[in-house]
This record gives C-alpha cells, sequence and structure tokens, in this order.
C-alpha cells in the first residue's frame, strides 16, 4: 500500500517536473549570397532538451518574400531538427533583415523569432537611379555617377539606351568609378528611356531610367 | 486664556515650520525649478517638434499648439528661475501648480482615448519613458509644488 | 496676498511672451502655422486623400495582394521586381506630387523600404508612408 502510494506521489512529481524545452543551436543567422544568386536559405537548428514534446503551433515570416518550413510538426523528446528560412531576394539591395517567429506550445519559451540578415553584395552602386528634364527644360546633361561596390572590380562599362531620344556617355572617373552623362535631344514633348548598364564581363545588368515629364521641373 | 491660546497657536506654527526645514525648502525649489527650467529649454530647442507634441493630445487645434509650443517653454523657464531666485515666488509658484495640473488631466485624457503620445515634461527627451514613469515623475512635481505653496502659505501666516 | 500673487504671475506671463514672439519671429518661415506637417514621412490616410489628384498611391505588397485589391489609382511597386516596375511608376509620376507608399500594416516594412529607395536611389522629393497601411486605408474607406 505504502509503496503504490509513494509510486504514485512519485510519477505526480516527475509529470510535474517533466517540460519541454527546445534549444536553438542559433537564433540569428547571417548570409552573404552572390550577386546573381536568386534565394538565401538559412538553417536554423534546433533540439528539444526536454522529456516532453514540443508542437509548433505556428509559423510566420516578417515578408512575402520569405518562406519558412518547418520539417515536423512535433518534435520528440531528444529529437533534433531545423527550420528553413527561403528568401527571395529579388531586387532587393543592402543588409536586408527578415524575422521568422515561431510559435510552440512550450509553457517556457512559447515564441522565438528567428532573425534572417542576407548581406546582398552590390556590384555597383548607382546614383541616381533617375534623372528627369521638365518639358521646356533646357535638354542639357545630367550625370549618373557609377561606382563599383566593395569587393568589386569594374573595368568598364556598357551604358545602353532604350530609346534613339536620350544620348549617353560613359566615362571613366577614377579606379572603379564612372561617370555617365545623358542628355535628351530635346524637351518639347514626354519620353522615356531605361539605361541598362553592364559592367565589364558580368552576367549582372543593372538599370537607371531618364525622362522628360509633362510638367516643369522643380528646379 | 487669550495668553494661552496665541501663544498656543504661535507654537504650532513653529512646530509646523520646523516639520519642514528652511534649507529642504531650498533644496527642493532648487530641484522643482530646476527641473522646469531643463524642461523649458528642452522644449524651446526644437519648438516645431514640441508644436506635434502638443498636437498629439488632439485637444487643441494647431493654430493653438503652434503658438504654445513658441510661449509655454518660455513661460517654464522664467516660473523656474522664479522659484529658485526667490523673486516673483508666489507668481511663479502658482503658474507651475497649474500648468503642471492641467498637463497631467490632459495627460490622463489623451490616455484614456488611447493616444499615441510622446511627450512627456521633457518633450521628445522623454519620448522612450513608460507612461507610468511619466505619471509618477509629474505627479511627484505636483506634489512638491503643492508643499511649497502650503509652506509659502504658512510663512505669510506667520509673519 | 492674493494681489501680490496675482501680479508676479501677471508679470511672469508678460515676461515670457518676450523670448517667444522672438523665437516665433525667427521660425516664422520654417514652421507650418495652419495646418500640421507630417512628421517625418508619415502622413494620414486624411491627410493623403486631402492632396487629391496630387497624390500617388504607391502599392509595395506583393503582386498577389495588389491584384485581389489596391486603393483605385495606386501604382504596384515592391522590391521583389523593383526594375520592372520602376519604369510603370516614373510614367505615371511628375515631380509636383506626392508619393504615398503603402503596405500590408504598421509593422509591414516594405512600404518604408520602397520609400527609402524612392528618395535615396531615385532622388525623388516628397515621398511619404501611409500611416496605418492598407489597413486603415479599408478602414476608412
Amino acid at each position: 500500500m505504502r509503496t503504490r502510494i509513494l509510486a504514485f506521489t512519485l510519477s505526480i512529481v516527475i509529470c510535474a517536473a517533466a517540460h519541454a524545452e527546445l534549444k536553438w543551436e542559433q537564433t540569428t543567422v547571417e548570409l552573404h549570397p552572390a550577386s546573381t544568386d536568386k534565394e538565401a536559405v538559412g538553417h536554423f537548428k534546433y533540439q528539444n532538451t526536454g522529456d516532453k514534446s514540443v508542437r509548433f503551433k505556428s509559423v510566420h515570416t516578417s515578408c512575402g518574400c520569405t518562406a519558412a518550413q518547418t520539417q515536423k510538426d512535433e518534435v520528440p523528446p531528444g529529437e533534433k531538427g531545423e527550420i528553413t528560412a527561403t528568401f527571395k531576394i529579388g531586387d532587393r539591395t543592402g543588409t536586408q533583415v527578415k524575422t521568422v517567429t515561431v510559435d510552440t506550445d512550450d509553457p517556457v519559451n512559447a515564441t522565438t523569432v528567428l532573425t534572417l540578415k542576407a548581406v546582398i553584395p552590390q556590384e555597383l552602386e548607382i546614383n541616381p537611379t533617375f534623372v528627369f528634364w521638365g518639358q521646356g527644360e533646357a535638354p542639357k546633361p545630367k550625370t549618373i555617377v557609377v561606382r563599383a561596390g566593395k569587393d568589386f572590380s569594374v573595368k568598364q562599362l556598357k551604358v545602353t539606351s532604350s530609346s534613339p531620344d536620350f544620348e549617353t556617355k560613359v566615362a571613366e572617373t577614377g579606379k572603379g568609378q564612372f561617370k555617365i552623362d545623358v542628355q535628351p535631344h530635346d524637351t518639347s514633348r514626354n519620353m522615356a528611356a531605361t539605361l541598362t548598364i553592364q559592367p565589364e564581363g558580368s552576367s549582372k545588368t543593372f538599370y537607371a531610367m531618364a525622362r522628360v515629364t509633362n510638367a516643369p521641373a522643380i528646379q | 486664556m487669550a495668553q494661552e491660546k496665541v501663544t498656543s497657536a504661535s507654537s504650532t506654527l513653529r512646530f509646523q515650520r520646523s516639520i519642514i526645514p528652511r534649507f529642504v525648502r531650498r533644496i527642493a525649489e532648487f530641484i522643482v525649478g530646476g527641473i522646469f527650467i531643463y524642461a523649458g529649454v528642452i522644449k524651446a530647442l526644437d519648438p516645431i517638434r514640441f508644436a506635434s507634441d502638443i498636437d498629439n493630445y488632439k485637444i487643441l487645434p494647431w493654430t493653438i499648439s503652434v503658438q504654445l509650443a513658441f510661449y509655454l517653454p518660455w513661460l517654464e523657464i522664467f516660473c523656474g528661475l522664479a522659484l529658485i531666485a526667490r523673486r516673483l515666488y508666489l507668481g511663479g509658484l502658482s503658474i507651475l501648480t497649474v500648468l503642471t495640473f492641467i498637463f497631467i488631466i490632459a495627460t490622463l485624457v489623451a490616455k484614456i482615448r488611447g493616444l499615441d503620445i510622446t511627450c512627456g515634461c521633457f518633450g521628445h527627451a522623454s519620448k522612450n519613458w513608460s507612461f507610468t514613469a511619466h505619471i509618477a515623475l509629474d505627479l511627484s512635481v505636483l506634489a512638491a509644488l503643492i508643499a511649497l505653496c502650503i509652506c509659502e502659505r504658512l510663512r505669510g501666516n506667520s509673519s | 496676498m492674493k494681489s501680490s500673487l496675482v501680479r508676479q504671475a501677471l508679470i511672469l506671463v508678460a515676461l515670457a511672451f518676450l523670448p517667444g514672439i522672438g523665437q516665433a519671429i525667427y521660425f516664422r518661415d520654417k514652421v507650418s502655422w495652419q495646418s500640421p506637417i507630417p512628421a517625418s514621412e508619415m502622413v494620414t490616410v486624411a491627410q493623403a486623400r486631402a492632396w487629391g489628384a496630387n497624390a500617388i498611391w504607391v502599392d509595395a505588397r506583393p503582386d498577389v495582394e495588389f491584384e485581389r485589391e489596391h486603393v483605385p489609382g495606386a501604382v504596384p511597386l515592391n522590391e521583389d521586381r523593383w526594375n520592372e516596375l520602376l519604369p510603370q511608376f516614373l510614367a505615371a509620376w511628375s515631380p509636383e506630387k506626392s508619393i504615398v507608399v503603402y503596405c500590408s500594416s504598421q509593422s509591414c516594412n516594405a512600404s518604408r523600404e520602397v520609400a527609402r529607395r524612392l528618395r535615396d536611389e531615385a532622388q525623388l522629393k516628397n515621398v511619404f508612408v501611409l500611416k496605418g497601411g492598407w489597413e486603415e486605408w479599408l478602414k476608412k474607406k
């Protein structure tokens, strides 16, 4: 009788002490995709170090450009796994920070925020990416400055205009530095051109825009 | 009998005055005066931002908010100086007490209306403070001002 | 004592007018006296609507959300297809217009990013982010 009571009490104590705990190897992952990559994938590894199963209630991302996938819905004690976060780079530039919020039934750490940091290499820095003239404005050339990004070496630039109404002249102004002078033939009507800028030897193309707008330009 | 009453009254007054020694009062005047001078200077340095902060309370029209933003900080500074210098003391004390009281009511009303206000005593300098911290400081300042008012009234009665 | 209090208070009230007026004169061209200017880049639905035809609405949400529903007349411009969508936006833009960028909700960063790129890369002026985003526009529809 006493043994039974003891066993029963012990089992209650053990149940009360049993807990789920999801331990993450790292909650921040920094990625350095190549300039031609379309996606960056981060792996967030975890392990259930508790003695109760952990169930994923929901996983949602801070942006529609990031998709997160859990390998399983429930993690038994001792099991390992990972959440894969796939970030679609698109036309994004610079350092992008996206988060994945994971909700579980772990009473201690119900919510974990995983951070995916993607440093997108910038082969070219174009400033500005848009030049415009108002109708009637003097059709003087406007300059776009192009610089090679950090860790990139650009020896030559090829610039083509989508419209013959705009002329472009490229000149090197320093090591990895260029200027593109854009000039419309006239500003009597609305015109537009997309300037395709391609560094020599690179498969990646960059763009700038030129327009003659239908309102007088703000000087 | 009348003599005893007078002696008893003046003893009570001396007793009351001794509860708050003169130097404690002076320290309080310096602290409270200093707080208002600091608050006034912070707001006077960026009156346009202060105008937005007043506007956030959604009590006054924008044109009044702008005019107050240029005026109130200087009123605070001069009243704070009045407290410290003990010149135009009563006037300064009364104005600051009324201003603080109105400000606390406005803050509570804004909170009840669910407005997101970032303005405290110190304009945008206190924008990261919690609501509780704001109200706690404001109430402490009001309490100090009321205590100084009472002290001054007792001084006035006894002289 | 009461008259002394009132007199002192009036003196202080009058004293404060002097630097106050001086400052108001100094800032007279820097402040909008009639209506509040949006703080930094934010603009409310009401303010943006008041601009009427002078505003160009930019939808920074993913394509599928834009296709489902969007602010009438809004132009899509998101970071997924920036290079493809930018010419279309620029065709609708002109220098005197105010640009109002919105996305899914206040917490969504896409509108801020699109606004930043329009300001920094394309060097456009009058770029604003809609306070409360798409949800706020729906509420005030």
